[in-house]
C-alpha cells in the first residue's frame, strides 16, 4: 500500500472536522482583528512609520501575536483533535486492521498535522495580505507603494513552521498516547504556559513549546532555527514513533 | 484447506488473569464459522490476536496458510472486519466513510455504491453517519468490510442492540454472502439461537477454552446423544430391573426414570416387558436438548 494513498485517506477524514474548521478560524483570528483595528481608527499601513518594508512590518506585527500563543494554542488543539476524531469514533481498530503498514500509518497521520499546520500558515497569510490590501482600498483608494516581499515572506514562514515541529511532535506522541482529549491538551497548555513564563531561562530552549517564542523574541533572522528545532524535532519523533509501534494494544 | 488457524493461542492482560487457553481455532474456507461464548468467554480477544490488533504473546496464528506476524500487510487485504462497535467517523456522510477506505484500499470507486446498495444505505445522501440509528451503523459497517471483495468477514457481535427485524435482515445478507460470493464469515456471538440459523460450523470457548469445535452436524449429534427417553410407571423399583436387564443405566429425576436415547424397538421391548410384569406404564417420553441448553452446558463446566 503507498504512503500517498494512506496520506490522501488521513486528509479525507479531516474533511469538516473540528481540526479543520480550527485552521480556518484560527489562520483569520489575527488578521481579522487588525483588520477591523484598522476600520476602527480609518487607517491602513501605508500609515505604518516605518524604516522596514510595511509589508514585513506588517508581518512580523501579526505573527509576533500570533506565534508567541495562538499558534502553538492551535497547534496543540489540533494535533489533539486530529488523533480524537479515531479514538471518539472507535476507528482505530478499523484503521489497524487495514493493509497498512503500521509506519505508513503513523507518518500518514503526522502528515496531515503538518498538512493541516500549512493550511493553517497559507489561511492566515492570505488573512495578512487582506488586511494589508483592504483597508488601503477602502480608505485611500491607493495601494501600499511598497510591493509584497514574498521571498522574506517565505522565509519567515518557514521558520516558524519549523519551529512548531518540536511542539507538533511531542503533542502528537501525547495525543497518540492518551485517549482522554483532556490530557494531552492539559499538558500542552500548562507547558506552554510554563515555558513562556520561564522564557528568559537561559535553558529554555529545552522545552519543545520555546521554539516559536524564541523566534520572535530574538528575531526571525538571528536564530538557526533549522538546527535549533530540528534535533528536538527528530528526537521526539523517534521515541514517538516507537511507543506506537510498541503498543500492546491496537483499537 | 482453513481459512484460519490457531495453534495453542494462548494471552494474558496480567500475569494472573489468563485470557485465552491453548486456543486451536479451526475456520474452513467457505463457511460460516460460529464463534460462540458468554460475555467475558475470550471471542473479542481471540478475533483482535487474529486481526493483529492485540501482540501475540503464545502459539501461532495462520490465515490463508501464511503466518500472520510475517505476511499482515498482504493477509489483510483479503480480510474485512468489525470488531464490537461499529467504526464509523460520524461528521462524515456513508459515501464520504466508504471513501476514506476506498482510498487505502484503492478499489474501484464503483463499489462505493455497490456496497451501500447491498446493505440497503443507498438514500443516505448527506446524513452524517453521527446520525445513523444504530442498526445502520452496523449495516454501514458491514459495507466498509465489503468494500474490498474480502475473502474472510471476521464479525464480532454484529446484531448487537439490533431489534429482531435488524437481526433477520444481517442474517439473510451474511447467509447471500456465503453462498453466492464464497466468502468465508466468522461472527461472534453469545447467543447461539441468534447464529444457529446461518452457521455452518461452531465454535464454542469459554473462560478461554475451546470446548466444542466441528461442523454444526457433530453439534447436532451431541444433541442426540444428550437427549433421553423418560417412562412414568407405577413400580419405579421393578421398572429400574427391567432397564439394567437390558444393560442400560437409568437414574431417576422428579419421579420419573430417565435413560440415555435409545433405538425406538428396544423403547417397545421395554415397554412390553413392563406390561408383562404388570406394571402400569403412564408415559413414556424423549427429552431432546435444544442446542442452547448444550452451549449452556458446555459453557456451565
Amino acid at each position: 500500500m503507498k504512503f500517498i494513498h494512506s496520506v490522501q485517506s488521513e486528509w479525507y477524514k479531516t474533511k469538516r472536522s473540528a481540526a479543520s474548521w480550527l485552521c480556518i478560524v484560527g489562520g483569520f483570528f489575527i488578521p481579522i482583528i487588525y483588520f477591523i483595528a484598522f476600520l476602527k481608527n480609518q487607517n491602513s499601513i501605508n500609515d505604518y512609520d516605518s524604516k522596514i518594508n510595511i509589508w514585513d512590518n506588517l508581518f512580523m506585527q501579526l505573527w509576533s501575536n500570533m506565534g508567541t500563543f495562538i499558534l502553538p494554542m492551535g497547534l496543540i488543539l489540533a494535533s489533539s483533535l486530529l488523533t480524537q476524531m479515531e479514538f471518539k469514533n472507535n476507528t482505530w481498530k478499523q484503521l489497524h486492521t487495514t493493509p497498512q503498514s503500521y509506519t505508513n500509518i503513523f507518518f500518514a497521520k503526522f502528515s496531515v498535522l503538518l498538512l493541516m499546520t500549512l493550511k493553517f500558515f497559507i489561511f492566515f497569510n492570505i488573512g495578512m495580505i487582506l488586511t494589508g490590501l483592504l483597508p488601503c482600498l477602502i480608505f485611500d483608494h491607493q495601494l501600499p507603494k511598497e510591493a509584497i516581499p514574498i521571498k522574506n515572506f517565505a522565509m519567515g514562514n518557514l521558520k516558524i513552521f519549523v519551529a512548531s515541529m518540536p511542539l507538533l511532535a511531542l503533542q502528537y506522541l501525547l495525543s497518540l498516547k492518551f485517549k482522554n482529549f483532556l490530557v494531552p491538551v492539559g499538558i500542552g497548555l500548562m507547558g506552554l504556559i510554563g515555558t513562556l513564563i520561564g522564557i528568559q531561562w537561559k535553558y529554555i530552549f529545552i522545552s519543545p513549546y520555546s521554539y516559536a517564542p524564541l523566534l520572535f523574541m530574538k528575531g526571525v533572522s538571528k536564530i538557526n532555527i533549522f538546527l535549533y528545532a530540528g534535533i528536538p524535532f527528530i528526537l521526539i519523533m523517534t521515541i514517538s514513533y516507537f511507543l506506537y509501534i510498541a503498543k500492546k494494544e491496537k483499537g | 484447506m482453513n481459512c484460519i488457524h490457531t495453534t495453542n493461542l494462548s494471552h494474558r492482560f496480567s500475569k494472573k488473569e489468563l485470557v485465552l487457553d491453548q486456543v486451536n481455532l479451526q475456520v474452513p474456507e467457505g463457511a460460516i464459522y460460529g464463534f460462540i461464548g458468554p460475555n467475558g468467554a475470550g471471542k473479542t480477544t481471540t478475533l483482535k490476536l487474529i486481526l493483529g490488533l492485540l501482540k501475540k504473546q503464545q502459539g501461532t496464528i495462520e490465515v490463508f496458510d501464511k503466518q500472520f506476524d510475517k505476511h499482515r500487510v498482504e493477509i489483510l487485504k483479503n480480510i474485512g472486519s468489525l470488531i464490537e462497535v461499529p467504526s464509523l467517523y460520524g461528521h462524515l456522510t456513508a459515501k464520504e466513510n466508504l471513501k476514506i477506505w476506498q482510498k487505502i484500499y484503492q478499489c474501484p470507486k464503483s463499489r462505493i455504491d455497490e456496497v451501500l446498495e447491498i446493505v440497503g444505505l443507498s438514500e443516505t445522501g448527506k446524513k452524517k453517519a453521527g446520525k445513523f440509528s444504530l442498526g445502520m451503523k452496523q449495516r454501514l459497517s458491514i459495507a466498509t468490510t465489503l468494500l474490498h471483495s474480502p475473502k474472510l468477514i471476521i464479525l464480532d457481535e454484529p446484531t448487537n442492540g439490533l431489534d429482531p427485524n435488524g437481526i433477520i435482515e444481517i442474517r439473510e445478507l451474511l447467509k447471500k454472502l456465503n453462498t453466492e460470493q464464497n466468502i468465508t464469515i466468522v461472527i461472534s456471538s453469545h447467543l447461539l439461537a441468534e447464529i444457529e440459523k446461518i452457521v455452518t460450523h461452531i465454535g464454542v470457548i469459554n473462560y478461554g477454552k475451546i470446548l466444542f469445535q466441528g461442523t454444526l452436524e457433530e453439534l447436532h449429534l451431541k444433541q442426540s446423544q444428550t437427549s433421553f427417553i423418560s417412562f412414568e410407571t407405577s413400580d419405579k423399583e421393578k421398572t429400574i430391573e427391567v432397564m439394567k436387564s437390558n444393560n442400560l443405566t437409568p437414574t431417576i429425576s422428579n419421579e420419573q426414570i430417565l435413560i440415555p436415547s435409545i433405538d425406538k424397538k428396544l423403547i417397545a421391548k421395554i415397554n412390553s416387558q413392563l406390561v408383562v410384569q404388570n406394571i402400569d406404564v403412564y408415559q413414556i417420553n424423549t427429552i431432546n436438548n435444544d442446542l442452547e441448553s448444550i452451549f449452556i452446558d458446555l459453557t456451565k463446566k
